[in-house]
């Protein structure tokens, strides 16, 4: 009774929203008759501590009557880690906890009892959060804990594309070249903007493929159908056809190496690749040397305005994955739909069903509108029923560092991002680009983790590091040319199978299951 | 003095030490025959070390010419003008046992082991050293260390030992002891020495010839009877004798029977003097060593009256701490197993022959007469 | 010592009358210990702080050691988690990957003892052959400067320096007619990199305590040896060197203590994959073993057999010091 009168009431707010002032809609939303204050403790590298000033929470406790305290402990470092675990060492935990990688802190203590289960509160008092897990269900799961519970609610990112292939198109031009379509393409290209001075100083220092994260290089395995990760961590796991995999144990990753062996051998990979680090783009681009790399959309793209006056004819654009031997386009890296920041319920919450209610809020469409964009009238105005930000805030700096100091975007609460957000300030190379791979169907499904159970996680713990490390050791050594993938291969594999490899694959088999499965 | 009979062994010759505008040496000329122990006394800051150092080749020459053997050294490396040196903290390398200290120099040049041993050996044996020569100085008395130090310099035969207070850091006890024993060492390898101390009493029972040095020059030079008895200014009368002489600042009067000082109502017979012919009215300063005032009238002697502070006694002997008006006096008297009979003396005789004259303004003795070689 | 209370002045609290006849008591030795910190209290509070600061920071946590053997949990506690006994060491020592990084940790630190602890001597000694004033000054801060700068910079600094297109290095080589090298990823040049940075970077400073200790020489041992004919050098060996043996002993020892404490962060910033094989240290292996999700009581494990290999090294250090050369550092 009380849910469906609830579940309506949201219903009408939402209607409400979109045509009356937001002031009246606000008076609908209240969770409780007197204020209730309830204590959040938050922590993010980049907001150390919660702020009650903060307009946007300042809007939030009017329209919902219930007020956070901060309770922040470790405001002191920036490591939100290290702040977790003071707080958890001081064994009281405030009413809310919301921080960077929040998921294996709330997935391991919220057993013992730190944190609240809350899947049952959400069945019953949350219709927004459940409405998000009806349509996105693998969220919902990934969120379980390896009893079954869901601690926590996440950080959900929202649009799809992340990083793609970049390529300078006006060297391309000044070749006579044609964008690469194939891995053939795509190798003849790089090899011609090796030799045949594409920057036109008559040297051949032309860097054809380089990359911000040395990473970024292996991640062309996907060109001869290897995997490189299966999410947005590099190295990751993957699942293919229900089944956990490595992909550093794969053969199409055996038939990448191979041949980005070659490739960093012929030099169409920078042969600093590996220590180069962040300032390589920046390096390369402005010197006029880069030619190709794989990175983010918004932050690439930008380059075709800072650069415009000091490189002529610069055009770093996206173009869409070539395909690979067997044909296949695909862009691995996306944007995954969940991250493991967010926020948990105190154990000892006194609270628990205005709490939740509380964090359904801002699942909510006012909720949502003001954690994506702040304050109307403010920041933003609606314009044809949409949320639009305001010239002077785009105009007033960096948006995200400007939305932080207002509270908005927050991604140590729980909130469901919304696109748009993003689009109204992204260059327009970027939005180009992303139409660009919207055209087809690159992506591939993301591996959203797994929760151990305490058996399963000290199997992982010996072997998963140690596995790791051995790979790319392995790896480094084959692109440098100091081994030979094709010859190491099985010793390979059967060291990683000595080190465990199936071991953790079997865990990780065994947790996903439960997780994912029916 | 006998370099009139020997070619002096070291001669310094309007030596000077500047350090930048600071002159601490201000032209020192002394000749020192072989074989000679001289020893540079005077108040710290005088330029006494300096002046050694400079011997050694420590400190460079700022002014004036250095001989040794009439080779002029000023730019010889101390190496090289065979001197050896003992330093006031001996100057030990803590790392090296006895012998190995006693071996430094040798091995520094490069002497033949068997050399080297044969010659430690000897030293140690000279020095009493040979139960201590695997010690390390750490684990030796001061004295002991001292000894190390001079075998250190001994060894090497040099053709002048120098001294750099040698004795400074050793209890009185101890003092007297290694004095008698540099002594005891000096006649038996009579090598030239110049010795530096501070110690009036140490100048006293060592040195053939004292050089009494204040402010960077010589004030008077001289065996230590001489300068004992025949100090050229009130400075050397102050400074040489234990206790000092007592100094009296008065004024000439003469009458038939001869000149007398006159100071607070009372007077002092005067010796015969040239210096005193006419000279009433002059300030003097009247100079009496302690050990010369009679408490028992004597012929030939001034009567004076004090008041005794203190008596001060020594054993056989006792200082009496008194004072003339305002100028104390010390009077050292014999106490024959009793001082009883000090304590009530107020009149001392002070006899003529005795008493020395000062300029009032020069502070220059009357009658000095320049002993001779 | 029953004189003891004609010390302080009459109008202090003087002393409990103790008749000390034999051994004290316990009583009577705290009455005594409760009258000398009356006494001297300006004395104990200035000891204060130094005590309070062992006890809080270095006693203290070693009540956290037991974690080594615990399945810690940060929300049980300490007391609240449970044993496994000696788990955790089993897993260290079951790993093929914690044996190479003990055995790297060991091959760096022993190489850079060889190498970089006679570099601030050597040094020291150079600095003090410097008479021109204004010279030392210079050269001492320009060798004292790296010190200052944050390890990133230093790193910074290397990668670029070794960079085989643009570092200084290879473009030295390229004059000599050697190809590029690409340095950071060669396991064989991983050491003498990082022990050369090492050395670079702290030499200078360290040279401050031989420094200090050469000033303490009695200016007279060389006046001394120069009237005997020492040359320079033969002050530098035959009294230099062995008059500030005793600092360079103790600095050894500590030195030896810290054997398996290699710089961190610099090896975190320099290493890659490739070079694991040399560069891998115990500290970098539990970093990496830790992102897996704050293994706090394996890294325990670690630290603790750290601190038992270190503890083990100085006691033996010292023992042989002691005997050979009657310099200890307790």
């Amino acid at each position: 009774m009380h849910k469906l009168k609830l579940t309506a009431l949201a219903v009408a707010t939402s209607v409400l929203a979109t045509t009356a002032p937001a002031v009246l809609a606000a008076d609908d939303l209240k969770i409780t008759d007197k204020p209730l204050e309830l204590t959040i403790h938050m922590h993010h590298k980049r907001y150390t501590s919660y702020d009650e000033n903060w307009p946007v929470e300042k809007a939030a406790c009017e329209w919902t009557n219930v007020c956070l305290k901060n309770a922040t402990i470790g405001s002191n470092t920036t490591n939100s880690e290290e702040a977790m675990n003071l707080l958890l060492a001081s064994g009281k935990l405030p009413d809310i906890v919301g921080s960077g990688r929040i998921k294996d802190v709330a997935n391991q203590y919220g057993p013992q009892g730190a944190f609240q289960p809350l899947e049952e509160l959400i069945e019953k008092h949350a219709p927004n959060l459940q409405a998000f897990f009806e349509q996105n269900p693998a969220i919902k799961s990934s969120l379980k804990a390896a009893d079954g519970h869901i601690y926590y609610l996440p950080y959900a990112p929202d649009g799809k594309y992340g990083r793609a292939f970049f390529i300078r198109y006006d060297w391309l031009d000044k070749l006579g070249l044609e964008v690469p379509d194939t891995v053939e393409e795509y190798e003849n290209v790089l090899r011609a903007f090796k030799t045949q001075d594409p920057n036109g100083n008559g040297i051949a220092d032309e860097v054809p493929y380089f990359a911000r994260q040395w990473e970024e290089l292996i991640r062309l395995v996907t060109l001869w159908d290897g995997r490189s990760s299966g999410s947005d961590t590099y190295h990751d796991y993957y699942v293919d056809n229900g089944q956990i995999k490595h992909p550093y144990a794969e053969v199409g990753y055996r038939e990448g190496m191979k041949n980005l062996a070659r490739w960093y051998k012929e030099g169409l990979i920078d042969a600093e690749i590996f220590t180069r680090g962040s300032s390589s783009r920046e390096y390369l681009l402005s010197e006029n040397l880069g030619g190709a790399t794989h990175d983010w959309f918004a932050s690439t793209a930008g380059y075709n305005d800072s650069l415009a006056e000091k490189v002529p004819g610069f055009a770093f654009k996206a173009m869409v994955p070539p395909a690979s031997v067997s044909g296949v386009q695909m862009e691995e890296h996306r944007r995954i739909p969940v991250k493991p920041d967010g926020w948990a319920m105190g154990g000892t919450n006194k609270h628990p069903v205005e709490t939740i209610k509380y964090m359904d809020f801002w699942f909510g469409e006012e909720g949502r509108r003001l954690s994506n964009f702040g304050i109307e009238g403010e920041q933003y105005t609606m314009v044809d029923g949409k949320p639009q930000f305001t010239e002077e805030f785009l105009a007033s700096g960096n948006v995200n560092s400007q939305l932080y100091l207002i509270g908005a975007q927050l991604q140590a609460r729980g909130y469901w991002m919304d696109y748009n957000y993003e689009i109204q300030w992204s260059n327009k190379y970027a939005l180009e680009g992303i139409d660009l791979y919207e055209s087809g169907d690159y992506l591939v499904d993301q591996f959203l983790g797994v929760a151990f159970n305490e058996k399963e996680q000290k199997v992982y713990d010996r072997y998963a590091a140690q596995l790791r490390t051995y790979m790319l050791e392995r790896q480094q050594a084959w692109i440098l040319g100091t081994g030979d993938v094709e010859a190491d291969w099985d010793d390979y594999m059967k060291t990683l199978n000595k080190m465990g490899l199936s071991k953790v694959l079997d865990v990780m088999q065994s947790a996903y299951d439960r997780q994912y499965g029916s | 003095m006998n370099n009139s009979v020997q070619q002096p062994n070291v001669a310094l010759k309007s030596i000077v030490k500047r350090y930048g505008d600071v002159e601490v040496v201000r032209g020192i000329d002394l000749e020192i025959a072989d074989k000679e122990f001289v020893v540079l006394v005077g108040p710290s800051g005088c330029g006494k070390s300096t002046t050694l150092r400079m011997i050694a080749g420590l400190e460079e020459i700022s002014d004036g010419e250095l001989y040794i053997e009439d080779r002029k050294v000023n730019l010889v490396a101390p190496k090289d003008r065979d001197v050896a040196m003992v330093f006031q903290n001996y100057a030990l390398y803590p790392h090296l046992n006895v012998a190995g200290n006693i071996a430094f120099g040798l091995n520094i040049r490069k002497v033949p082991k068997d050399e080297i041993n044969r010659l430690v050996t000897e030293v140690a044996e000279i020095l009493g050293l040979t139960p201590y020569l695997e010690r390390r100085p750490a684990d030796l008395s001061g004295g002991q260390r001292q000894r190390v130090a001079m075998g250190r310099a001994i060894v090497r035969h040099p053709k002048v030992f120098l001294f750099d207070e040698p004795l400074s850091n050793l209890d009185a006890k101890l003092r007297t002891q290694m004095r008698a024993e540099i002594k005891r060492l000096h006649k038996r390898l009579g090598v030239t020495s110049v010795y530096v101390t501070h110690d009036q009493v140490e100048a006293m029972t060592l040195a053939d010839r004292i050089v009494v040095m204040a402010d960077g020059r010589i004030e008077q030079v001289g065996t230590p009877m001489e300068l004992f008895n025949n100090p050229v200014n009130t400075f050397v009368a102050s400074f040489m004798g234990s206790p000092p002489m007592n100094q009296l600042d008065a004024v000439v009067e003469s009458n038939a029977e001869g000149s007398f000082a006159m100071f607070g109502g009372q007077k002092i017979a005067l010796p015969e003097l040239e210096e005193l012919q006419g000279a009433d009215g002059r300030k003097v300063v009247v100079g009496v060593r302690p050990e010369h005032v009679f408490i028992e009238p004597t012929e030939d002697s001034s009567p004076i009256k004090v008041e005794l502070d203190l008596i001060e006694t020594l054993g056989s002997e006792a200082l009496l701490h008194t004072h003339v008006g305002d100028t104390p006096f010390v009077v050292k008297a014999e106490t024959h197993g009793d001082i009883d009979h000090l304590s009530s003396i107020d009149t001392i005789y002070i006899p003529t022959r005795r008493v020395k004259v000062f300029d009032g303004e020069t502070q220059m003795a009357y009658g000095f007469v320049k002993a001779e070689g | 010592m029953a004189d003891i209370g004609n010390v302080g002045s009459p109008t202090e609290n003087t002393m409990p009358n103790v008749q000390v006849s034999g051994k004290p008591t316990f009583s009577e030795r705290m009455q005594l210990l409760m009258y000398r910190v009356r006494q001297d209290w300006q004395i104990y509070v200035l000891l204060a702080p130094a005590i309070i600061w062992f006890l809080i920071f270095l006693y203290k946590p070693m009540y956290g050691l037991q974690i080594a053997f615990k399945d810690y949990s940060v929300f049980l506690g300490i007391t609240g988690s449970d044993w496994v006994g000696l788990e955790h060491f089993q897993t260290l020592f079951g790993s093929d990957q914690f044996l190479r990084a003990v055995r790297n940790t060991i091959q760096i630190s022993a190489w850079s003892l060889l190498f970089g602890f006679p570099a601030p001597i050597i040094l020291a000694l150079m600095f003090n052959e410097i008479l021109k004033e204004t010279f030392k000054k210079t050269a001492q801060t320009i060798v004292y400067l790296p010190h200052f700068i944050s390890s990133v910079i230093i790193a910074g600094i290397i990668i670029t320096a070794f960079s085989p297109s643009a570092g200084v290095v290879n473009t030295f080589l390229s004059w000599i007619g050697i190809d590029p090298v690409y340095f950071l990823t060669k396991p064989e040049w991983f050491r003498p990199i990082f022990i050369g940075t090492g050395i670079w970077q702290e030499a200078g400073f360290q040279s401050i305590v031989f420094l200090a200790s050469i000033a303490g020489v009695n200016p007279s041992l060389y006046e001394s040896a120069v009237v005997d004919g020492a040359s320079r050098w033969q002050m530098m060996w035959k009294i230099t060197l062995p008059s500030i043996l005793p600092t360079i002993i103790i600095m050894l020892i500590i030195r030896i203590g810290n054997i398996m404490e290699v710089s961190f962060e610099m090896i975190i910033l320099l290493y890659q994959p490739a070079t694991y094989e040399t560069a891998d240290v115990v500290n970098t292996f539990i970093y990496r073993q830790g992102i897996q999700g704050g293994q706090y009581d394996l890294a325990a494990a670690a630290g603790l057999f750290n601190a038992v290999v270190a503890f083990t090294l100085v006691m033996t250090a010292n023992t042989i010091s002691k005997r050979f050369s009657r310099t200890s550092l307790w």
